[in-house]
């Protein structure tokens, strides 16, 4: 068989090894027990060494299976969405969800092509009486809606 | 004639107000988001759960059911109208469906959509009707062994049929398996990789872990593509079929019904692969082969009916025996369990209304269906006029919003990050995020299960092979393995899952 190394296949086949052995490293902690007892470590043991297994099966599979390129990465838009969510999940408590909102949509749009001001206003406002009629008036989940509401 | 008694029991439950509100609602939501590309059912019904938590169970699981069988109602709609799939399992619709709406037949065109869907639906949900109590009393007779096996059997089925890499698939599967274990063990008291986070103790949630990788993912690989969204060019005319129409679609949807059933109740098979399965086999089959692809009524008729159908009986082993299917019945487990009821074979007898209500409502379900999506088309076309950069920052702020309350904490919000990095990482090397949601659910399960089998056993791992029902699973799973090495069956799957 001729070598053609298949990128993706060869990143999945890494990202399964180096994750079933970093879980079976910290594994090490749990007793396994007998066959018959099972201890909390047992299943685990199972689980990441097949897992192990897998990924040195993909890995070799990638290696003849032919060139299969790793697609571009949208990095840019990628820690955008995410950071709007962190953003979220920090400020939720301390600002309220209003102020919360309000920075999430305005950093997940950056990641747009072009940036229009009064487009997001619009939206936010909108998403703002959606989310309260939804989640406060309706639904009445514990969240604050202002930094001063509790 | 206990079977007649027991849907008019369920009729009685679906009927109320709230039950009909909520079946409604579902259905709505569900065809909204089938028209809209780029979020599907498991976003969806993750995004909604926080809502269900105030309702009574059997009003939440009905409500959560009619977003899954609503999606493949809405999903045919774009793809015949301007060929552009809301959901994966109308992929196949478009083949045709464009093809029939750019010849002037965009009306017989949903038209048969819609109806075979829901003479799809009707008989499906019938024979999870008589199947379901029938199944559960097979599935009392289960031990620990033969649960396990069974479970195994599912994973590895479901692993042999989804799409792309077989291998990619296990090992998405057992690294969901994996994750479950996260969290306080169950027996010992002991702290498994839980980093002494407190938030971790209860494991890690299942729907920002959902969420994570089919809502926020998702979003970031649409801001990949540019937009392409054409105007409706094409004029709905004559909503309804010939006579010699309905004669031509009588024999595609009724194997298109018996092909979506079955495929549904497999594991990890579902809609889409049900929809594709139907029109390979109609290609092969049918008279007029040199029309397919070219605006055949037949291309149109089997996958929509089977995508339908499968949508129904992929509740059938959730319902009986506790197992989930696919990605979306791996939520409803969450659904449930939050809700208190621990899914599996006592489950009709525990919760008859739940089962018999969930089953009448389908039935409605598909009706309201009909009637949504034929009359109305219009104001679901008009729904595609929503720009995606209004869209996605609306859905990034649900997500957030639902995460956060799940438990009114932070932490859930950024183990959603973590996954929709995860996830969008995946994509990026063909790996499918299902199998590892399913693997996820079933992961306790199993320990448990394995744990329970080796104690009566006394440590002989021999009891999978003793016992009869057990032995004969993992018959199967070795079957199903040997199939997936053969690369003729191999070719045939890559053949229906490429159309």
């Amino acid at each position: 068989m001729k070598l053609k190394p298949d990128a993706q296949a060869l990143l999945a086949g890494f990202l399964f090894i180096a994750f079933a052995g970093a879980m079976l490293w910290m594994n090490m902690e749990h007793p396994i027990g007998t066959a018959r007892r099972m201890g909390p470590g047992y299943m685990p043991m199972l689980a990441f060494w097949i897992l192990g297994g897998v990924g040195v099966a993909v890995m070799i599979g990638g290696l003849f299976s032919g060139a299969n390129a790793i697609g571009r990465f949208v990095w840019r838009d990628m820690a955008l969405i995410l950071a709007a969510m962190i953003v979220f999940g920090l400020t939720v408590e301390r600002l309220g969800f209003v102020a919360s909102i309000t920075l999430c949509v305005i950093i997940a749009s950056f990641a747009e092509k072009v940036y229009r001001p009064v487009r997001v206003a619009g939206l936010i406002a909108f998403l703002l009486a959606l989310c309260w009629f939804l989640f406060i008036w309706y639904l009445d989940i514990r969240i604050p809606v202002f930094p001063w509401s509790y | 004639m206990e079977l007649l008694s027991n849907l008019a029991f369920g009729f009685g439950v679906a009927l109320t107000f709230q039950n009909m509100g909520a079946c409604l609602i579902g259905a709505l939501l569900g065809t909204a988001i089938g028209v809209l590309p780029g979020i599907g059912p498991v976003a969806t019904i993750s995004l909604l759960l926080p809502l269900t938590f105030g309702m009574p169970s059997t009003t939440a699981i009905i409500m959560l059911a009619g977003i899954y069988y609503g999606a493949q109602y809405g999903g045919s709609t774009t793809s015949i109208l301007m060929n552009l799939p809301g959901e994966v399992s109308s992929v196949i619709t478009a083949l045709d469906g464009y093809q029939m709406a750019r010849n002037g037949e965009a009306g017989p065109a949903l038209a048969v959509a819609a109806l075979g869907s829901f003479f799809a639906g009707s008989v499906a949900t019938l024979l999870v009707a008589a199947s379901g109590p029938l199944l559960t009393s097979v599935a009392l007779s289960f031990g620990p062994a033969d649960y396990f096996s069974l479970m195994f059997l599912g994973l590895i089925v479901s692993a042999v049929l989804s799409e792309g890499s077989p291998m990619k698939s296990i090992g998405m599967m057992v690294a969901g398996v994996g994750l479950g274990l996260v969290g306080t063990d169950v027996q010992t008291g002991q702290q498994r990789f839980t980093f002494n986070i407190p938030e971790l103790s209860d494991g890690i949630g299942f729907a920002p872990m959902a969420m994570g990788m089919f809502g926020v993912a998702e979003i970031i690989r649409n801001l990949e593509m540019p937009e392409v969204r054409d105007a409706l060019k094409t004029k709905i005319t004559r909503l309804w079929l010939t006579k010699e129409q309905f004669k031509r679609v009588s024999g595609p949807v009724l194997r298109g019904t018996a092909l979506g059933s079955i495929v549904g109740i497999l594991p990890g098979g579902g809609a889409a692969l049900a929809s594709m399965g139907a029109y390979t086999l109609e290609r092969r089959i049918s008279r007029n082969k040199a029309m397919f692809g070219k605006g055949a009524i037949e291309g149109v008729a089997a996958p929509e009916a089977a995508n339908n159908a499968a949508a129904q009986t992929s509740f059938i082993p959730l319902l009986t025996l506790g197992i989930p299917a696919n990605a979306v019945m791996a939520l409803m487990v969450g659904a449930l369990i939050i809700q208190g009821i621990q899914p599996g074979p006592r489950m009709i007898e525990a919760q008859p209304d739940l089962f018999w209500g969930l089953i009448a409502s389908m039935w409605i379900g598909n009706l309201m269906l009909v009637v949504i999506n034929l009359p109305l088309i219009g104001m679901w076309v008009r729904l595609l006029k929503v720009p995606y950069d209004l869209m996605y920052p609306a859905i990034l702020v649900f997500c957030a919003i639902g995460v956060y309350s799940l438990n009114n904490n932070s932490f859930d919000v950024y183990v959603t990050v973590v996954f929709g990095f995860l996830g969008y990482v995946f994509s990026k090397i063909g790996c499918p995020p299902a199998p590892m949601l399913i693997g996820f659910v079933l992961g306790p399960m199993m320990e448990e299960h394995l744990r329970r089998a080796m104690l009566l056993s006394r440590g002989d791992p021999m009891v999978f092979l003793q016992r009869p029902i057990s032995a004969t699973l993992l018959g199967l799973a070795l079957l199903a393995v040997i199939a997936m090495a053969l690369p003729s069956i191999r070719r045939g799957k890559d053949q229906a899952l490429a159309g």
